[in-house]
């Protein structure tokens, strides 16, 4: 079977979901932030998947930009969340999620 | 099915696999490990659907920048062991149920959408002229205008509506071939500084608000260090929690400033 624009989105909602499962699931916050990276890599290989197969209104290849916009966006994500981790551990001792819990009431 | 299709069979199954990998490990370097075959398969897939590009940034920034931050950040903190979601009964209900509920979402989201294949057609100079990065291409060059190879379609170039604009730019097709022949990475960029040179500007922005707010988070400022040395100070010693051994320095810590104090004042 020719690939077509179906199968990359099956494969894109496929680490969309894992993505997602694993930001539910999963207590140590490091995991989550990989997690989260699995989503935005999933939403990537949707966007391609446009880029080669759609039908664009705007230019060829518009796709990609967009890709690379949110590569972008994820590297900033994880920096800030990186720096965030660091101050949590140095408060708390701990990156369990549900460890940290010094907001609830 | 040409061999291109069963690599992209193959990277995509990877990804999938490695990235289930990152959710089900225990270990969170082994959960990274999995997270750089990910971005690796999906490079490969890249590369295989047309978007250089796009796959060397993937392993330049992916694989490369942030994965290093993520193997550093599981260095400095080490956390322990987590018992795989497998295990954990509620976390894979619970997950499962939402997953089901997301894909279902995707399902009705898509459901009835037809992606448009078909539109009227028109001849490569047409087209050639209505996209300013193919009127790069060198006049003399045999350029096909198939835009789906991979689907074998020749000779059928959907374009724009009859009615597109004097920019000719609604509605035309990417044809990997023709960009390739401009280059991806130069269609790319051109992209990048003509039609998103505002998201442009604005994401560089972005980037630049993240990495002070990163600096400024990490900084040990002298007030606050000193407000967590009068905290830490407050607080009597712990004894070690169960489980984690502090080394035997720490143990010998009430004392050790007395000791280093001595021959100073001697």
């Amino acid at each position: 079977m020719t690939i077509g624009i179906t199968h990359l989105l099956v494969v894109s909602a496929a680490l969309f979901c894992v993505g997602v499962f694993g930001l539910l699931s999963r207590r140590n916050a490091i995991a989550l932030l990989m997690s989260v990276e699995l989503m935005f890599n999933g939403v990537n290989v949707a966007l391609v998947g446009f880029a080669r197969f759609g039908y664009s209104n705007l230019r060829p290849l518009s796709g990609m930009a967009f890709a690379l916009f949110v590569i972008t966006i994820a590297a900033a994500e994880v920096a800030v969340a990186v720096a965030l981790l660091l101050v949590a551990y140095r408060r708390h001792q701990t990156v369990q999620a549900d460890e940290l819990d010094e907001l609830r009431g | 099915m040409t061999q291109a299709d069963i690599l992209i069979y193959i990277a995509g199954a990877l990804a999938v696999v490695s990235a289930a990998g990152v959710v089900m490990s225990s270990q969170p370097i082994y959960s990274a490990l999995s997270l750089v075959g990910n971005m690796v398969s999906l490079a490969v897939l890249f590369l295989l659907l047309n978007a250089q590009f796009l796959a060397a940034v993937q392993v330049i920034v992916y694989a490369g920048a942030v994965m290093v931050l993520f193997v550093f950040i599981i260095a400095l903190l080490s956390p322990g062991r987590e018992d795989s979601p497998l295990r954990d009964r509620r976390a894979l209900i619970g997950g499962a149920a939402i997953v089901y509920v997301t894909v279902q979402i995707f399902v009705l989201a898509t459901n009835g959408t037809t992606y448009k294949k078909g539109l009227p057609t028109a001849t490569c100079a047409t087209i050639r002229e209505a996209v300013p990065a193919y009127r790069l291409i060198q006049a003399g060059q045999p350029a096909s205008c198939n835009p789906f190879p991979l689907h074998g379609n020749e000779n059928a170039v959907p374009i724009a509506q009859a009615n597109n604009s004097a920019a000719g730019l609604n509605g035309v097709l990417f044809f990997p071939d023709d960009v390739n022949r401009v280059g991806n990475v130069q269609v790319t960029g051109g992209q990048l500084f003509t039609t998103f040179v505002l998201p442009f500007e604005i994401t560089s922005l972005l980037l630049l608000v993240a990495a002070v707010g990163a600096v400024y988070l990490t900084r040990r400022s002298p007030g606050r260090e000193r407000a967590e040395q009068a905290r830490a100070s407050r607080r009597p010693p712990l004894p070690a929690p169960a489980g984690e051994s502090l080394g035997p320095g720490v143990a010998a810590s009430p004392k050790a400033p007395a000791a280093t104090g001595e021959p100073e004042s001697a």
